[in-house]
């Protein structure tokens, strides 16, 4: 039985209070090249029903990996009583939650015909050869391709109803050489984007050209130096404001983050930022563009819109669920998203970004006496301080208004409302990423993007 | 309670997972393996304030892996009839047929069957319950400035068959209770840093706040509303709580399994040689009666047994699995890895910290991924300065920098106390030597 052939409104009248009820499945594909043996050759598929019922302030929430007419409805029953449960122990009859109803159908895989696993391979394959063949200085390469599809289909009892089906397929690279003293250093690149392999990867032309550049910055980052820790004026790479937006605001701005306690609660309406600088979680769309993680409806049924979270340098408004809407009085958002089947709805991130501003890249640079220009972000945290932190993989120093030597990997850190005001200058070109996933108690595919960022922060290093 | 049969009552996973592997022998493959998993999850979680979710989950998960003259392929599904069965065995061929051939894979050959059990069979959703309704009030009570974003107590069971075509038979089933609670809190416009920590259990008879060491990690949250930047940047000691013990030993045991196969770890060739200070003795203990989130089966379908991974200093073992010693031409770990438990040192806490003249107390690290070569720097987060053998007071903003491989080379301290989180049992560590900016 496929998703698409299961008719969910004949459940409606089994829905006792406001129910939501989602068939789900995620298939996955990861295949490993590691010096051109494949390591890895895995697929995954997990598919099931889920039902959460909400009673007097409290959910319910049961799932089964079965699609059959019985297991759908033991779910919706299980979740009910499950509900009633603790409605009868902590039930408040007062409770309400916003109420959506919307209808939006949305399928982002290929038309073509599907490509074998043969074929796949042999894509990578070609990929690992490349690199052998214009990558002489390598110890060690790895290839991955890492596809993941997400298809959802929604029924609630407020009338909400969708059938979506997000895709996207990434490649990543990692190289390693060897420095003088024989110790290795390392620099990986993901390049991918919504869509399934067949549509995202029609020629290695364009992954052949990020190779290249990979490459040249290895060489650069095998003469690298340290960087000198503390607070540096930096040129955060546009590749690095994704990241940025995503960890350093978007976390804070979280309504279920900011219900527990997040800094941002205290600044709504207040100047958190320059003003040079807007930071939207768009839904689906910018500027006429479909997104990498585009959102028409939410698991909660709720019709996604653009969440402004900072606009002209004032917090707007937070990202929300229906029960942190409910709690703060703002407008629903449509953030609410479960990663697998058996997954309840949280507030998640969608596409967040720094909108571009005016600026030249190489202006910026020429801009900066002594500071450094950091780019290829890896992993990141926030904090309910507005602390955040990542890993940067590879860096240059500016002296003078010129690019100089590599740095070895590092961390910058900061608080993210006071280093926002410092932004003082925003390049003229936004860049996306498709290959985020978040880790917030579920993991979860999103979108992130910017401009070239001048800000200050904190650089980690001896 | 590990060992324990349980006969019959893993015979739905086995007729699933015998059903799978005559499948994929049908198919052709030369070497065939499957594991059949049920799992049952009952959670209640209370969010600022309130008990306000009680799910219950139930999952099966097939995974089958086939090895068709040297091309492996690996596949899950969570489907369990017979039309779902079949078109993931053609799909296993058709993705082996797509891999290229490697030699060094293979499946565990046979071993004598066993069956494990361990934990309880049921939840007691009173207990639960009562056990979150407890904290709650307790935390409410004790720290009215905490705010409890997630308290989360779950039930979880697992039935697992694993088979192989080497005759290798071994069902398993366990069942525990997860404990998780994340917190921070604020006075005023001053917040605390997020925190959190968890344990696993087969019984409920402790109170959350009184088991491992959540009710300090409370009562410093509070503390932390109030932060201060340390003096100036210095190099000094690291007193490792054991909350992120792994976030630095987890280096040095990512390194030694398979992931030396690229040939880039800086652990190759070390085995037998001092990789730490000779007071660290670290072991992977999955089959211990003291680890309740342990296992009894590897990956590759070998019975699992505990093991030394550094004694007093010294590597005695990899982690490779059988790919990976097959591909390194080493001996296979007899574990998966995890589980670790860190042999307890001879000072208490309390002397450890009057040991320091300059140095922090860290609970909670947020790090860049270290390079290969074990350099990291991060964040020192819910941290605390010490100076002259107290701790201070609790720090933001504060950077740690080092060398991972040189930080175990360190280790000057262990404490006598450990915490035992049901999936390790970790004590508290000085390091020396760290850059604190």
């Amino acid at each position: 039985m496929q998703i698409a052939d299961i008719d969910l409104r004949r459940y409606s009248n089994q829905f006792s209070s406001y129910t939501e009820l989602r068939l789900h499945e995620n298939r996955q594909l990861v295949v490993t090249l590691l010096n051109g043996d494949v390591v890895s050759n895995v697929k995954d598929t997990s598919s099931g029903v889920s039902a959460r019922v909400f009673d007097k302030g409290a959910w319910g929430f049961s799932s089964t990996p079965d699609f059959s007419n019985n297991a759908i409805e033991g779910a919706i029953a299980a979740a009910t009583k499950n509900a009633a449960f603790l409605a009868s122990r902590t039930g408040d009859d007062a409770a309400v939650l916003p109420r959506a109803s919307a209808n939006r159908d949305s399928d982002f895989s290929t038309k073509k015909p599907h490509l074998t696993q043969e074929g796949k391979v042999a894509f990578m394959q070609r990929i690992d050869d490349y690199i052998v063949r214009t990558c002489p200085d390598i110890v060690s390469r790895q290839v991955n391709l890492s596809c993941l599809d997400m298809e959802k289909k929604l029924q609630t009892s407020e009338g909400s109803h969708g059938h979506n089906v997000n895709t996207r397929s990434i490649v990543s690279v990692k190289l390693t050489t060897r420095d003088d003293k024989g110790e290795p250093v390392e620099l990986s690149d993901a390049h991918g984007a919504r869509g399934q392999f067949e549509d995202v990867f029609t020629s290695t032309a364009e992954l052949e050209q990020k190779i290249d550049k990979l490459y040249q910055q290895l060489m650069d980052k095998k003469r690298a130096v340290k960087p000198v820790s503390g607070y540096h004026t930096v040129i955060l790479a546009a590749d690095l404001a994704g990241i940025l937006a995503h960890e350093a605001i978007g976390h804070t701005t979280e309504g279920d983050i900011v219900r527990a306690g997040s800094v941002a609660g205290d600044y709504i309406g207040k100047q958190v930022a320059s003003d040079l600088v807007t930071l939207i979680d768009f839904a689906n769309t910018y500027a006429g563009e479909t997104l990498p993680v585009p959102v028409y409806l939410d698991d909660e049924g709720v019709e996604s819109t653009d969440a402004v979270l900072i606009e002209n340098g004032i917090l707007k408004s937070f990202m929300h669920n229906k029960d942190s809407a409910q709690y703060f009085g703002m407008p629903l958002t449509g953030n609410a998203r479960a990663f697998g089947y058996d997954d309840e709805p949280l507030v998640r991130m969608r596409n967040t970004a720094i909108l571009s501003g005016k600026d030249k890249f190489e202006d910026m640079i020429a801009s900066i006496e002594d500071g450094y220009l950091l780019m290829r972000p890896t992993n990141g945290q926030a904090d309910s301080t507005s602390e955040f932190m990542f890993g940067v993989q590879m860096g240059y120093e500016i002296k003078d208004g010129k690019l100089g030597r590599a740095i070895t990997d590092t961390t910058i850190s900061g608080i993210a409302f006071d280093m926002l005001k410092e932004v003082s200058m925003l390049s003229d070109e936004m860049s996306w990423s498709c290959a985020g996933m978040c880790g917030k108690k579920q993991p979860m595919p999103v979108g992130m993007g910017g401009p070239a960022v001048k800000t200050k922060v904190f650089i980690g290093g001896q | 309670m590990s060992g324990q049969k349980i006969g019959e009552r893993a015979l739905a996973e086995q007729s699933l997972a015998e059903q799978s592997l005559a499948s994929i022998k049908r198919a052709g493959f030369e070497k065939a393996a499957c594991r059949v998993s049920a799992d049952e999850l009952h959670e209640l979680q209370a969010e600022t304030g309130a008990i306000n979710l009680f799910r219950t989950n139930f999952e099966t998960d097939i995974r089958l892996i086939g090895i068709d003259e040297g091309r492996r392929a690996s596949l899950s599904i969570n489907k369990t009839d017979e039309a779902a069965l079949g078109a993931a065995v053609n799909d296993l061929k058709t993705m082996a047929a797509g891999a290229n051939p490697d030699p060094a894979y293979d499946i565990a050959e046979g071993q004598p069957r066993e069956d494990f059990a361990a934990g309880i069979e049921s939840p007691d959703y009173d207990a639960m319950y009562d056990r979150v309704v407890e904290f709650q009030k307790y935390a409410h009570s004790a720290y009215p400035q905490l705010n409890i974003r997630s308290a989360a107590i779950t039930f979880s069971k697992r039935r697992t068959c694993y088979l192989n075509s080497n005759e290798v038979a071994f069902t398993s089933r366990r069942g525990q209770y997860q404990v998780s609670v994340t917190f921070s809190s604020k006075e005023g416009a001053d917040t605390s840093s997020m925190m959190y920590t968890g344990y696993s259990s087969y019984d409920l008879e402790t109170p959350v706040q009184d088991a491992t060491n959540v009710d300090t990690l409370l009562r410093q949250s509070t503390e932390q509303v109030r932060t201060r930047h340390i003096p100036g940047k210095f190099v000094g000691d690291l007193i490792i709580a054991p909350n992120c013990l792994m976030s630095f030993l987890g280096f040095l045991t990512a390194r030694i399994g398979d992931a030396m196969i690229s040939g880039t770890s800086i652990y190759e060739g070390k085995l037998g040689e001092m990789v730490a200070s000779p007071p660290l003795s670290v072991h992977a203990m999955p089959v211990s009666d003291d680890i309740a989130s342990g296992y009894w089966v590897t990956g590759d379908g070998y019975k699992a047994e505990n093991s030394t991974i550094v004694e007093k200093g010294r590597l005695m073992t990899y982690l490779l699995s059988l790919y990976g010693a097959n591909r390194m031409g080493l001996a296979r770990a007899v574990n998966a890895g995890g589980c670790y438990v860190v042999d307890p040192g001879e000072q208490d806490y309390k002397s450890m910290i009057e040991n320091v003249s300059e140095g922090i107390l860290i609970t909670r690290f947020s790090g860049g991924r270290p390079n290969d070569r074990g350099d990291f720097s991060g964040v020192a987060k819910n941290s605390y300065y010490i100076k002259d053998g107290e701790l201070a007071y609790p720090i933001k903003e504060t950077t740690i920098s080092g060398n991972l491989a040189l930080l175990l080379q360190s280790i000057e301290g262990i404490s006598r106390e450990r915490l035992n989180f049901g999936s390790s049992i970790l004590p508290w560590v000085r390091a020396t030597g760290i850059t604190v900016s």
